[in-house]
């Protein structure tokens, strides 16, 4: 607004007008403004969600515990808790003097009623598949044994139950006030803990979210999404903007103060804008090249071997990332604590064995069709530079693009040779796993299916131990490497800008932006 | 007049039905389904086909069909996948804005264009004819998106006169909601100046053949008075059968200008919806494209004898 | 004079465009797919002389063979648009009756809907590539012609030269072949150069919305949408294919002026 050049007399005075405006505001409330590139889907946690919804509704709602910045799991509304009964009993100690947003004091009673309100078949919770006969465990009983106590009991001892509670897509199981819902149990909007309040939702347009000045913070530094939530603007202003171009004209004009979510291109012009600051946090999401092992030409392993080994990962990693990721072929993303020496080993380029490869499969030249689509820039052009790789040794891989949706369909149905795909983030090691391995017959769109890494799958969600936990993943990585069902190529890094004057922002491992402890200069 | 408009509007409704059922098969052809988009990657088959019964997507399609039929013949749209929102409503909403749009543009368009295609043919085979025609080509072949990306690039980030993103209803703060819609307005006006000017010269070099203009010459009358009175009002009906022709096809099909200007208008929630296979939304749409656009053209027609006398509605 | 002006610009850039595709087809300066992640986003020099893409690619060896994949993909989508249209239109309007009238309805139920959302759907529906683009477009377009071709045959088929024909013993068909269908053609003709444009224009703007030829080959539309990232640090990346639509565009349209005016002089209908 200051730097503003002579621009016709209406303009200036429009100018005029809105920096009067602006001015009328600035003492009233600090607005951090940013964006989102689709609306929320509802305000309802974990039941009709994506990632937006689930970033949003992070900032308004908590459950009894959360993840911390390294994946661990750390208390939130629960303080502390304790396994009993052959690991199948969960009792947690709340934290005392939790408000919620109406004013109430959140007790043992509120959060049975809202553990009870989400196990619902008729909420619709996403999660609810987790804790039924084909889930992790089923949860038997829900007791509150006094005020603050309350004692959850499992059918069978899981290493997940906690990891699951506190996933962002089951809306972190949050604790509501009954207030959320209408009599008629239909929901009316979030009723949390969180340290901000859900303020005004312009479909379409942008959702508001306003300090919550009940709050009270947790003690421990801010971690992931627990830890300390000292609120340092009054208002957050979600724009919902689909367009990445015009997000970051947003920014560079100083319209938005903070943009996630960046692909690479972006970043090119951004780093040397000087009133624009980068913070780029490697993530947990995951982008490789599938085959389908049931395909008569890709179920020869030594093919999809001679794939793998045509390709110089580092360098693909490289170009579609520009240097925010780094080269990773396991299953497991490099900022998880099970992530160690025996994951960093996976495929060299060797085109030499490559073609020996190709001419013992027989190998000729037939075509490899490979789904891709434009909605993921990085997946995109990681199809790209995998096709013009692979040339090079003579296979001989055809693009075909499709629309995010229809790339699904083929996904979940199985239906391709081969697809360049990305994996949203898995918080635990186990579901890292889980999302790639199971029987095709009955699971069409797992990429693994091999019997006994299932079983040693199963092995790992139930055992606590992380010694025995961190041997079953380093076998099923040699065994991954070997069965080549999928090349994984990176973790997605997450990319955000922000303007100079922003303080006090930091991405995590989890591809979501907390709003809380940031500032506005 | 009234027999003739009776008469328009039964014609419409076959062409309607017709649009209708293309509409619902064309959504159910497009592969994938909205249950896939939600869940994403994490499918889980039970949790797809309990989704799938609860948006009724399970029932056979030709129930599907007649369900919709029949909820659209009491005035009910539906509601969106995406965000439950009543269809109806949520178009109307994003069509205001893509209405503001198309309506300034294409009236500013045709403000400068029918004078300048009627000075163009005036003077035609002149220089300044020459000039008329060739910009209007020109303008007529540049592409608009790569048009607004210019605009935005040299009005947003270089100059910094206008903002670059956002929209503010007129009904919020008028003025703020100018600055918004000033560029995405004035790609449209190139775009259609292009078109319109060349309508309009080739329309009003007929009429400068005809020969009441050699006669009213004859008789003595002031050119600028030929011009005005005689050439203008013909020359400009068969372009107002273009205008409506333009109209309606630019108020379902500004998608990608709103794309590149982010704003809420219906074009874009068409296309998203259609990436998010929002069946009630994407169906919802189109149907109502379709209506608007048989309107339109209605009322052109309607309006037809007024720019031309020899046209009379029986 | 000006007819003159309009032939010569508006063939010189058509003869610059074909030139381009045919010379593209045999010969470029560099493989227009070879990837090089060292040689990324060049400005202009004297060996890249329109620089390079985000993946190293030479930008003029890909203008000169989009330049081929943009005017095949645009001139089977016209002849796809005008020989169905052709054939649907004499019939309803030789036809008439209840053919006709149902025909019509169709068709103004296809013109009802914006051309590019249509030809959109169907993308996805027959697939991205070179023959669901040519479908959705052929059947976004087919309409107009339709209407054109059938206005034409309704104002004709009374004319006395036709009812001599049939008067002297000539079959219906014959009639409609000799007679009918030659009148129709000026009209069209016209019309297809338009389309010509609208297809190269769409076929970008499909692009830009996600759905266009699937890469690495390269059409001017596919390579002006994925510039879009890029268009303040390597502008040169959508100049070029920006400005080679739209000159392609301008001689395109100078042609079908020129085309019209030859035709038919006094028909000077947009």
């Amino acid at each position: 607004m200051r730097r503003r050049r002579p621009s016709p007399a209406w303009a200036v005075g429009v100018a005029a007008l809105a920096l009067l405006a602006m001015l009328g505001k600035a003492g009233a409330e600090t607005l951090l403004r940013t964006r989102l590139n689709a609306d929320i889907r509802s305000t309802d946690p974990g039941t009709n969600r994506d990632a937006n919804t689930d970033g949003v509704i992070g900032h308004v709602v908590e459950g009894l515990v959360a993840f911390r910045d390294d994946t661990s799991i750390g208390p939130m509304l629960a303080d502390s808790w304790t396994v009993s009964n052959e690991g199948r009993t969960y009792t947690f100690r709340l934290r005392q003097g939790v408000k919620f947003h109406n004013g109430a004091t959140m007790t043992a009673d509120d959060v049975v009623w809202s553990l009870k309100r989400w196990l619902d078949p008729a909420t619709q919770w996403r999660c609810l598949s987790e804790f039924s006969a084909s889930g992790i465990a089923r949860i038997e009983k829900i007791e509150a044994p006094d005020p603050q106590t309350v004692a959850i009991t499992l059918d069978q001892p899981t290493a997940l139950f906690l990891p699951t509670l506190a996933r962002p897509d089951c809306g972190q199981t949050a604790i509501i006030h009954r207030d959320s819902v209408g009599p008629d149990g239909k929901w009316i909007a979030p009723v949390g803990t969180g340290p901000f309040k859900l303020a005004e939702w312009k479909r379409g347009q942008y959702v508001d979210i306003i300090r919550f000045d009940g709050y009270v913070s947790r003690s421990e530094p801010r971690t992931g999404y627990t830890g300390a939530k000292d609120v340092k603007v009054d208002r957050v202003r979600f724009n919902v903007i689909p367009d990445s171009s015009a997000a970051k004209a947003g920014l560079l004009s100083g319209s938005l103060d903070v943009i996630m979510s960046l692909s690479t291109p972006d970043l090119e012009g951004l780093r040397s804008q000087p009133g624009v600051q980068l913070s780029i946090t490697p993530g947990l999401a995951l982008t490789g090249i599938l085959f389908q092992t049931g395909d008569p030409l890709l179920k020869d392993v030594r093919i999809r071997r001679a794939i793998a080994l045509s390709i110089d990962t580092p360098q693909i990693v490289d170009a579609v990332m520009e240097g925010t990721a780094r080269a990773n072929n396991s299953a497991l993303p490099i900022g998880s604590p099970f992530y160690g020496e025996v994951q960093s080993h996976g495929y060299q380029q060797n085109l030499v064995e490559a073609k020996k490869l190709l001419a013992q499969a027989g190998y000729h030249g037939q075509p490899i069709k490979m789904i891709t689509n434009k909605r993921y820039t990085y997946v995109f052009d990681s199809a790209m530079l995998v096709q013009a790789m692979a040339q090079a040794v003579g296979i001989n891989i055809e693009i075909e693009v499709l629309d995010w949706a229809t790339q699904l369909d083929r996904y979940n149905r199985g239906d391709y040779q081969s697809m360049a795909f990305t994996y949203s983030a898995r918080l635990d090691p186990s579901l890292s796993f889980e999302m790639l391995t199971g029987p095709k017959a009955s699971q069409p769109r797992k990429v693994w299916d091999n019997p006994e890494g299932q079983e040693m799958l199963r092995q790992s969600m139930m055992i606590d131990d992380t010694a025995k936990r961190q041997a079953l993943f380093d076998e099923m990585h040699r065994r991954f490497i070997a069965d080549v069902p999928m090349i994984v190529l990176f973790n997605n890094s997450e990319l955000t800008a922000l303007r100079k004057n922003i303080k006090g922002y930091a991405g995590w491992l989890y591809p979501q932006p907390r709003f809380w402890g940031v500032a506005v200069q | 007049m009234l027999g003739y408009l009776a008469r328009r509007l039964a014609m419409t409704i076959p062409t309607l039905l017709l649009v209708a059922i293309a509409v619902f098969a064309l959504v159910r052809l497009i592969p994938g389904d909205p249950v896939q988009v939600m869940l994403g990657d994490a499918a889980d088959p039970a949790q797809a086909a309990q989704l799938r019964a609860q948006l009724g997507l399970d029932q056979p399609i030709p129930m599907q069909f007649v369900h919709w039929i029949a909820k659209l013949a009491a005035g009910d749209f539906g509601h969106s996948i995406t965000n439950n929102l009543a269809v109806l409503p949520l178009i109307l909403d994003r069509f205001q804005v893509s209405a503001v749009i198309v309506l300034v543009a294409v009236a500013a368009a045709a403000c400068i264009a029918v004078p300048a295609g009627l000075v163009a043919a005036w003077k035609q085979n002149s220089l300044l004819d020459l000039s008329v025609v060739g910009g209007a080509t020109l303008l007529l072949s540049i592409p608009s998106f790569w048009l607004g990306l210019l605009l935005l690039l040299l009005f947003g980030l270089k100059l910094k006169w206008l903002p670059v993103i956002g929209y503010v209803p007129f009904a919020e703060n008028f003025w703020q909601a100018a600055t918004f819609i000033v560029l995405p307005i004035a790609t449209l006006t190139m775009v259609e100046i292009g078109v319109l000017t060349r309508m309009a010269r080739a329309a009003s070099i007929e009429v400068l053949r005809l020969e009441y203009v050699t006669h009213a010459r004859a008789k003595g009358v002031p050119e600028w008075r030929v011009l005005a009175r005689h050439v203008l009002p013909n020359a400009f009906a068969p372009t107002w059968t273009l205008i409506g022709l333009v109209l309606g096809h630019l108020l379902g099909g500004i998608a990608v200008i709103e794309t590149v200007f982010t704003l809420p208008g219906l074009g874009r929630l068409l296309v998203d919806s259609i990436f998010a296979r929002d069946y009630p939304v994407v169906q919802g749409c189109l149907l109502f494209t379709a209506v608007i656009y048989v309107v339109v053209n209605l009322i052109v027609d309607l309006c037809y004898p007024l720019f031309d006398p020899r046209v009379t509605i029986a | 004079m000006r007819i003159r002006a309009n032939t010569a610009i508006g063939g010189t850039l058509v003869a610059l465009l074909l030139g381009a595709a045919v010379t593209g087809a045999f010969w470029t300066p560099f493989d227009p797919l070879r990837i090089n992640l060292r040689a990324r986003l060049q400005a202009p020099s004297s060996l890249h002389w329109l620089g390079t893409d985000e993946f190293g690619r030479d930008v003029l060896s890909r203008i000169m063979v989009g330049a081929g994949a943009s005017v095949i993909i645009a001139l089977v989508t016209v002849l796809l648009a005008v020989a169905a249209g052709m054939v649907i239109g004499c019939a309803a309007g030789y036809i008439r009756g209840w053919a006709d009238r149902i025909i019509m309805a169709v068709n103004d139920a296809l013109l009802a809907f914006p051309g590019i959302l249509l030809a959109l759907a169907v993308m996805i529906v027959v697939g991205a590539n070179k023959v669901g683009l040519i479908l959705a477009l052929g059947l976004a377009y087919i309409p107009s012609v339709v209407r054109v071709v059938r206005g034409t045959v309704l104002s004709i088929r009374e004319k006395e030269y036709v009812e001599a024909s049939r008067v002297i013993g000539n079959s219906e068909a014959y009639s409609m072949l000799r007679h009918v269908m030659p009148n129709a053609i000026a009209p069209v003709a016209v019309l297809a150069t338009s389309m010509f444009g609208w297809v190269l224009l769409a076929e970008s703007a499909l692009s830009f919305l996600g759905l266009g030829v699937p890469p690495p080959a390269p059409t001017w539309g596919n390579m002006l949408a994925a510039s879009r990232p890029f268009m303040e640090t390597a502008a040169w990346l959508s100049i070029a294919p920006g400005l080679c639509i739209a000159l392609t565009l301008l001689g395109i349209n100078l042609l079908g002026d020129s085309l019209r005016d030859r035709l038919d002089p006094r028909m000077a209908h947009g």
